[in-house]
């Protein structure tokens, strides 16, 4: 559905690109984490998979980008909001600041888009019931906690139905029981069938959710495969990621020697049953 | 919250939804009309725009007509029963006093005590209070607190995001309407910024207090940090508007309006006539002996 | 004619001149036939004014709102101190995004300021009258802006400084001469038959010649230390837009308000009344004492906070690149 070719990127001003020759895929459906260090170039692809680079920040894009086998390149960036969702860190930037209620906050994209109010209204509804924060419909958006803004942001942006939504480090900046809020909020998305892609440094939050993990350094691909072996790859260590606290606890105890009961190596094994 | 009562809800003077496919239950009607400013009063009820005609016409006619039965008839027949039945007659009151007081000592020193005139009245000092300045004082003041009090009944039964809201419906662009929301929200939140900014600094041994000098000192390093700190947060505000389609031209459906009738649409073109008149009768310098 | 209705002509043709030129640097009033097309250049760029609204500057005209109102009520007003600073926003926005985006936000800044902000405390009802002179401020902005006057300029080779420093001494030594002494001489050049003039306005415009010649040294010399000849744009600038807002924003006081404002100019208008002026002379004579020094500190500050800023936020604006230089080395 989404397609990189040979995409290339720099930032305008700057002499060096931050992504280089990717060929990336993302099919309906997929849900794929984004790892790599900082200075990566995850943002940065972020931007590029929306549209934003360069449309709306300038720079030089080399390659192509297409949506269902559509160049996206030219394409004003209005139009892309309604295929494409980016959510950022920053809950506090991403409050429009014009609405009253957090129920017109999360109608605002589908409004802007020139919805009609009936249609708004029933998108509206279904994204505050599938993210579970029916109850701050009529709360005012300034007065919420960096998680439940994060949610309200997230909310507003499945209000457009988007055909891939992706999510640049969203916890970066919440503390952990927003943290918590959002990881739930990423299972419930998930669940709608849409395509997601996650930028994250908390593997934590991409183990068990993720069908896929690509993992960025230098602005190249240095590993794109299923997410239960990639998560467990040394590579990732390799590149600076830490791997989930279940992979770390495995091979605590494999480095250990000790003899573990069946259900903590089950549990190591993510195995969530256990 | 919301005064409104479903059967409140006039479909002949809510403006028709376009709704497309689907169509908007009741429910969901009742929910949107609650999403409306409350509105205690008739005349709160009244539509943004006609409350706005009427505080400029008054505005402006009171400038107009000068002198003193002018303004006060603009006020006692038009202003002050107007907030009388919007029931903020005293809070009207107290408002225009704070605005028109800082003022009034200017007015004083202006055009009473150093404005060239004959008839003198009393002396202090280097200054006399002639009858000329004290005629000139009271006509500015009459005609600055008749304007003070019209555009604070406008601003007091008027909720700001609904006066954008009315005027957007009204073929106002998406970009201004935004633009205008969004100065009531950053305003406070720049002065919260600064309030957190300047006891930061203070903590750090910075005087504010006292001397012009010190004052100063204490302003300058405020306006740095929080220009800047304000100004950087444009960016990510501006791609996160992008990504929920903001730079979309066009008309958008919004979620609530404020009722309108022909009745008011009438008193609006009445009022429009009344300031023309106003105009051509000063222009034309035939205005009644009494005015 | 009588002098005051000269003053206002002569701010009225100010604007329009400004607005003519800003009309072209924003490319609309370009005749000259498309070699393709055979339609006036210009036509294509009616998008031009459009094109300054980004959504960036759509952003950026609230807070530079609020910058204006936040400022000017606390300086102004609670600070007492006879200075407005209440243009840093719409500066800021003429500057990076062009000039009807400037003017734009300037009419916005006081039409919001009444009506929107009306009945919350930071609501004004007498600003509303102005908002022509803020509509002209912006636009002016926008003007340098293109022609790149708030431009850093290091290490200027000497040469280029001195010319620089004597074009802006003369610059700004004719509009004292013609735009500001005459208010205070009734017409009487500072050459002519002095004696003829009220002592007490003898004194000031003495007074304010030796301001006037101080503030020339002192750029002088900022010049020839910093060697950046970017300060004399700035202040030629500053200058020029203070002396025009003053000529348009007196008869508005005069005539709304019978010359007070309700901050601490009132106090020199009363000083200018008791020596005695006219009302709206002496409201002329504080605007032109008071605007030109607030509107070249307001330029210095913004210049200052468009160098503070990092190149990549400037650059992403209309006007940006244009206004504040490209990237050197």
């Amino acid at each position: 559905m989404l397609e990189l070719r040979g995409v290339a990127y720099r930032y305008p001003g700057y002499a060096r690109s931050v992504l280089q020759d990717l060929d990336i895929a993302i099919d309906r459906h997929e849900i794929v984490g984004l790892v790599g260090p900082n200075e990566a170039g995850k943002s940065t692809l972020c931007l590029v998979a929306a549209g934003l680079a360069p449309a709306s920040i300038g720079g030089t894009l080399t390659g192509s980008v297409l949506m269902d086998g559509k160049p996206i390149a030219g394409l004003p960036v209005h139009e892309l909001a309604a295929w494409v969702g980016l959510v950022f860190q920053d809950p506090n930037t991403q409050r429009s600041g014009v609405t009253g209620t957090v129920f017109e906050e999360v109608a605002l994209g589908s409004v802007n888009l020139g919805r009609p109010v009936a249609e708004t209204v029933a998108r509206t509804r279904s994204s505050l019931a599938t993210l579970r924060i029916e109850h701050l419909a009529d709360r005012d958006p300034m007065r919420l906690s960096g998680g439940q803004a994060q949610l309200v942001a997230i909310a507003s942006i499945l209000a457009m139905e988007p055909r891939l939504f992706i999510l640049d480090e969203p916890t970066a900046q919440l503390d952990p029981e927003g943290t918590r809020l959002v990881g739930q909020a990423l299972r419930r998305l998930a669940a709608t069938g849409t395509a997601l892609l996650i930028a994250e440094h908390k593997t934590d939050l991409l183990d068990g959710l993720c069908t896929r993990i690509i993992a960025l350094d230098g602005g190249r691909v240095v590993l794109d495969g299923p997410a239960d072996t990639a998560l467990e790859s040394d590579g990732l260590t390799g590149i600076g990621i830490q791997p989930p606290a279940r992979v770390r606890l495995a091979r605590a105890i494999k480095a250990s020697g000790l003899r573990v009961p069946d259900e903590l190596e089950q549990v190591a094994a993510g195995d969530r049953s256990a | 919250m919301a005064w409104r009562r479903a059967d409140q809800i006039d479909s002949a003077t809510a403006p028709p939804a376009r709704t497309g496919g689907a169509s908007l239950s009741p429910a969901d009607a009742t929910y949107l009309a609650s999403l409306a400013p409350p509105a205690p009063t008739t005349y709160h009820r009244l539509n943004p725009l006609t409350k706005a005609a009427a505080a400029t016409v008054a505005t402006l006619a009171a400038f107009i007509l000068g002198g003193y039965i002018g303004p006060l008839t603009i006020l006692v027949v038009g202003v002050l029963p107007a907030a009388f039945a919007a029931g903020i007659l005293l809070k009207l009151g107290r408002f225009a006093l704070l605005i028109s007081l800082p003022v009034a000592v200017s007015v004083a020193l202006v055009s009473v005590f150093t404005r060239a005139g004959e008839t003198v009245l009393f002396v202090i000092g280097p200054f006399d209070a002639t009858l000329e300045g004290v005629d000139f004082a009271g006509q500015i003041m009459v005609r600055l607190i008749v304007v003070a009090m019209a555009l604070g009944l406008f601003g007091l039964t008027t909720d700001p995001r609904a006066l954008v809201v009315d005027l957007e419906h009204r073929g106002m662009p998406p970009r201004v309407a935004f633009a205008a929301a969004a100065t009531l929200e950053t305003i406070p939140a720049m002065i919260d910024r600064a309030t957190t900014i300047q006891a930061a600094q203070r903590a750090r041994g910075l005087d504010t207090e006292g001397s012009l000098r010190a004052r100063l000192r204490g302003v300058m390093p405020l306006i740095g940090p929080v220009i800047l700190s304000s100004l950087t947060e444009v960016e990510e505000r501006s791609l996160a508007l992008e990504v929920r389609a903001f730079g979309r031209p066009g008309r958008r459906d919004l979620l609530w309006s404020l009722p309108d009738s022909s009745r008011q649409r009438f008193v609006r073109w009445l009022l429009l006539v009344v300031l023309v008149a106003v105009i051509a009768a000063r222009v034309t310098g035939s205005m009644p002996a009494f005015l | 004619m009588s002098g005051r209705w000269v003053r206002i002509l002569a701010g009225v043709v100010a604007t329009l001149v400004a607005i003519i030129i800003g009309l072209s640097a924003s490319g609309t009033l370009d005749a000259t036939p498309d070699p393709e097309t055979g339609l006036p250049a210009g036509a294509h760029r009616i998008d031009s004014i459009a094109s300054q609204f980004t959504t960036r500057t759509i952003v950026l005209i609230p807070i530079a709102i609020a910058i204006n109102i936040v400022l000017g009520q606390t300086v102004g007003t609670a600070l007492k101190i006879p200075l407005y600073l209440d243009s840093i926003g719409t500066i800021l926005v003429g500057v990076l995004a062009g000039p009807i985006a400037g003017a734009v936000t300037g009419l916005l800044a006081n039409l919001i300021w009444t009506f929107v902000l009306a009945g919350t405390p930071f609501g004004s009802p007498f600003a509303w009258p102005y908002a022509i002179v803020a509509a002209e401020i912006g636009l002016l902005a926008g003007i340098f802006g293109y022609y790149g006057f708030f431009r850093n300029r290091p290490n200027t080779p000497t040469p280029q400084l001195v010319v620089g420093t004597v074009i802006s001494v003369v610059v700004l030594g004719a509009l004292a001469l013609w735009g500001i002494l005459p208010a205070y001489t009734e017409g009487v050049t500072f050459f002519g038959d002095l004696a003829s003039v009220d002592p007490i306005f003898q004194l000031v415009a003495i007074a304010i010649a030796i301001v006037l010649v101080l503030a020339l040294v002192a750029l002088v010399v900022q010049l020839l230390v910093r060697r950046n000849l970017g300060v004399a744009y700035v202040v030629v600038g500053g200058a020029i837009c203070g002396v025009i807002s003053a000529l348009i924003s007196a008869p508005i006081t005069e005539i709304f308000f019978g010359g007070v404002t309700g901050s601490g100019s009132d106090l020199l208008v009363a000083a200018f009344q008791q020596a005695g002026s006219t009302l709206s002379n002496a409201v002329l004579q504080q605007g032109l004492i008071q605007d030109p020094i607030d509107k070249t500190l307001t330029y210095i500050v913004v210049f200052a906070l468009l160098h503070t800023l990092s190149r990549r936020f400037t650059a992403r604006f209309p006007q940006g690149e244009r206004a504040v230089g490209v990237e050197e080395g």
